[in-house]
């Protein structure tokens, strides 16, 4: 386990680096972005461009530029060049609405996704299978932008069932914290459930054709229980990676619905800094997210462990 | 005899498929009585796992037409409904399957899994009641330290000591009937033994009717009081075993009987071969480090596949190497052919040392030494014609093209049995004993002088693998082939090679001509080997138990 532990941090610190330096560059190629510029203003002298650029250390080499924002993102010193705020504060007050909404968005998904494959397999070929799969492959299909914005404007301007977006603290109003995600909820998860009910179906039908499954009906088991027990309790462990690997990556900000559903979450954050060319947060929010992607995999291996007692932590792949 | 404890009376199973329909089962009748094992033989596609699924009512397939009865003690079965064929299977009908690796549960215990199938059949048993009912079902089998090995997953346990599980769990409810489905084909030769020995004993000791369902006429002289012999989903053949093995009246089964290949029957006597040695391997070693560590991957400790090996081929000669699973003898057979590079040791050919070569220094000796594989189902690339698959080769090594190539590839499709309209046809059209032929031609297409066969018959039927051995040893005749033939099973290396190379444990522990090894082995180990061997002859089979077994 210790083993285990250092392996994953060593792999976490490879992983941020290189990605923190992949973006760093990249904003800096892109033309016309030069922050001082952009802090100046539109009518700034070329003298207040120069003391900013003094100021914020913009004419030092690369490197250096490299090193001190990211000795800033971890002793938490990290201004933006937008307005200059806080970055990490803005990004902790963002938790709360990004982490309820994935928290939330992966609990529909996760409980949809097992049902409608579960159901699926077992009906495999039927009618009830059909439906299933259209309605899977029609919640792939749909861009979620365009979900968000039918469901504003169906549900929430012409019905006016649901509030339009806006994040209620848990802490304040529990009811209408959950009123207020419930189509964010909705739409972020609509997709993944295509994809998990599809992984999920072809795994157990895999998983029917296996040696055990005939040992398990053999033994005299209820087809309930040779499906619960033995079909879908192996045919899950895929399907923890792959949500090891979207809910960390969600984590660092489901960008488009809360851009659309106005939700002032890290996504929310993350697009308008995107917007403003605005550096500091957007390497504060790919460290963050990184960060996240790599301790769901940590988690997700040791999960692995759980479900699977022929994978032990630590030990090479043989 | 007493009444049949199981009747199948006019058993018919047909799939409906693409290709229209497959009568799998054709009018199959048979009785079990109480007490009695019943050995139903046949080779692959006789319909004989499809009659036993069939009986516990396992053949699932919406695209299945069953028809006929199955009666256990006068009850019907084939219409009964799920719920009382759940209380037969299990409780009144245990179920053995063949391969011991696949058919537990990888994520479950081993006790936790028999505890399951015991509960599903006495709700009303605690569970520690029912652990406790496991683990003596365990130990009744001969697991050791049963108790303790109940926590373990299956892949903490080895072939023989899972289908012991197997066992224990088809039993652990005191069955009437037990079926077992090519119970002991996963395994070594020496465990095959040893689990043969385990079912004759509980069949003694509980009077247990068992349905033995084989391809292995070995296996039935061991243990079975009758026969039935299937082909093509009838029953051409039932009785006694002396009635089936010493007067056989099908053809098919006279057929069957005659394409076993002996270990108690020398080969035919083949003149004496060999200018020189071909091949000589001194002081091979294959090691395979076991890799740790967090960065740096530093060698932690290594299995030694091969580990010191040292032998010679002589021109026109077969090298019979035999060993159990694991024992490194198709790791030899790979490093020798320099497909694995040795960690140590000499391998030269005609002379020349070819350990350490390069690839591109190898390239032009390839050539003079091929491999044929074991699976022929899964060493030809699907997608490709046979033709291409055959002329790939000689492309490769720019040895001919266009009309020439074509015709050298059908004069090889001639040459091992097939025809040479089969040149546009794919892998998937063939049955298993073409497609090795296939995969001979391939192996013969650059005209080598050695060829390294890894178990070339083993996946085969008997009646194939007869063909397939006949096959080899009419090219080595015409074309002076050597060979080094590594296989599992020491009865079938007796019959084609001249000498024979024991290996255990990554050594050779014995080696020397055919005959001498096989009928005054020197080695404990070779000893063991040989009386593991079950022998396909009835009264033979009950001296050597008579000797033994008691």
């Amino acid at each position: 386990m210790a083993r285990f532990v250092a392996k994953r941090i060593v792999g976490a610190a490879v992983v941020l680096f290189a990605i923190s330096v992949i973006v760093f560059l990249i904003f800096n190629v892109i033309p016309s972005s030069d922050p001082a510029q952009n802090l100046a203003g539109k009518n700034a002298t070329p003298t207040l461009v120069a003391s900013i650029t003094e100021e914020w250390g913009l004419d030092e080499p690369l490197p250096q530029q490299y090193l001190t924002m990211m000795r800033k993102i971890f002793t938490g010193d990290l201004i933006s060049y937008e307005g200059r705020e806080d970055v990490n504060e803005r990004i902790l007050e963002g938790v709360p609405a990004t982490f309820s909404l994935c928290i939330g968005a992966a609990l529909i998904w996760m409980f949809f996704g097992i049902l409608f494959g579960y159901l699926s397999a077992v009906r495999a070929g039927g009618l009830l299978d059909r439906a299933l799969t259209m309605v899977a492959v029609t919640g792939i299909s749909i861009p979620v932008f365009w979900l968000a914005a039918i469901f504003l404007n169906y549900l929430t301007y012409q019905l006016e069932l649901f509030p339009s977006g806006t994040y209620v603290p848990l802490t304040e109003n529990p009811a209408e914290w959950a009123n207020h995600l419930f189509l964010p909820w909705v739409t972020l998860a609509i997709g993944f459930i295509g994809i998990y009910s599809r992984v999920l179906r072809s795994n157990m039908l895999d998983a029917m054709n296996e040696d055990y499954v005939r040992t398990a009906r053999a033994k005299g088991l209820s087809e309930h229980r040779v499906m619960s027990r033995h079909v879908l309790r192996n045919s899950l462990v895929p399907i923890v990676t792959l949500f090891g690997l979207d809910f960390g990556a969600l984590l660092g900000g489901a960008i488009v619905v809360e851009g659309v559903f106005n939700l002032d979450g890290i996504g929310l954050y993350t697009f308008e800094s995107l917007v403003n060319q605005d550096l500091p947060p957007v390497m504060a929010v790919v460290v963050f997210g990184a960060f996240f992607i790599v301790l769901f995999n940590a988690l997700v291996d040791i999960a692995y462990a759980f479900l699977d007692p022929r994978v032990k932590l630590g030990e090479a792949a043989r | 005899m007493s009444a049949a404890l199981l009747s199948v009376r006019d058993l018919r199973v047909r799939f409906a498929t693409d290709g229209g329909h497959v009568q799998a089962v054709d009018g199959v009748s048979f009785d079990l009585a109480a007490g009695e094992v019943l050995a139903v033989v046949g080779e692959s596609g006789s319909g004989k796992s499809v009659t036993a699924g069939t009986i516990m009512g396992l053949t699932h397939s919406p695209n299945a037409r069953i028809e006929g009865s199955v009666r256990l003690d006068g009850r019907k079965l084939l219409d009964a409904d799920e719920a009382e064929l759940r209380r037969v299977r299990g409780d009144r009908i245990g179920m053995v399957f063949q391969d011991p690796m696949t058919s537990f549960n990888p994520v479950y215990r081993i006790g936790d899994q028999l505890v399951e199938a015991i509960r599903a059949h006495r709700p009303g048993l605690g569970r520690d009641a029912a652990r406790d009912l496991a683990v003596e079902s365990l130990d009744a089998v001969g697991l050791p330290e049963a108790r303790r090995r109940a926590e373990r997953y299956p892949h903490e346990f080895s072939g023989g000591m899972r289908q012991r599980a197997m066992i224990a769990m088809a039993l652990a409810l005191e069955p009437e009937v037990l079926i077992a489905d090519e119970p002991t084909t996963a395994l070594d030769v020496t465990v095959q033994a040893q689990i043969l020995a385990l079912l004759r004993r509980l069949h003694r000791e509980r009077g247990l009717a068992t349905i033995l369902i084989t391809h292995d006429l070995g296996v039935v002289a061991e243990v079975a009081d009758r026969a039935l012999v299937m082909h093509e989903g009838r029953i051409v053949e039932r009785g006694s075993l002396e009635e089936v093995f010493y007067s056989p009246k099908d053809p098919y089964t006279r057929k069957l009987l005659g394409a076993v290949v002996r270990l108690d029957r020398a080969a035919p006597l083949r003149p004496a071969r060999g200018t020189g040695p071909l091949l000589e391997v001194a002081g091979l070693v294959k090691h395979f480090p076991l890799k740790r560590g967090l960065l740096t991957e530093r060698k932690a400790d290594r299995v030694r596949a091969v580990d010191g090996v040292s032998f010679s081929v002589a021109r026109g000669e077969t090298l019979g190497l035999v060993g159990e699973s694991g024992s490194g003898k198709s790791t030899l057979a790979r490093t020798v052919l320099q497909l694995l590079a040795p960690t140590s040791g000499s391998v030269r050919f005609e002379g020349r040392e070819i350990a350490g070569l390069s690839r591109r220094q190898m390239r032009p000796l390839r050539a003079e030494m091929q491999m044929v594989f074991q699976d022929p189902y899964a060493s030809l690339n699907p997608r490709k014609r046979i033709g291409q698959i055959v002329a790939e080769p000689l492309r490769l090594h720019g040895r001919a093209t266009g009309a020439e190539l074509r015709r050298q590839v059908e004069e090889l499709l001639e040459r091992v049995g097939l025809a040479p309209e089969h040149y546009d046809r794919f892998p998937h059209e063939f049955s298993g004993g073409q497609r090795q032929r296939v995969g001979i031609a391939r192996a013969l297409s650059l005209r080598p002088k050695l060829i390294v066969a890894d178990e070339p018959v083993s996946a085969l039927d008997v009646s194939i693998r007869a063909q397939i051995l006949a096959l080899l040893a009419d090219l080595q005749e015409e074309l002076g082939l050597t060979y080094v033939f590594v296989a599992h099973d020491i009865g079938v290396v007796r019959h084609v090679a001249d000498r024979i190379a024991v290996m255990h444990e990554g050594r050779i522990v014995e080696q020397g001509p055919a005959d001498r090894v096989c009928e005054r082995p020197s080695d404990p180990y070779t000893k063991s080997l040989l009386a593991a061997v079950p022998v396909p002859d009835p009264r033979e089979s009950r001296a050597r138990r008579a000797s033994s077994d008691t």
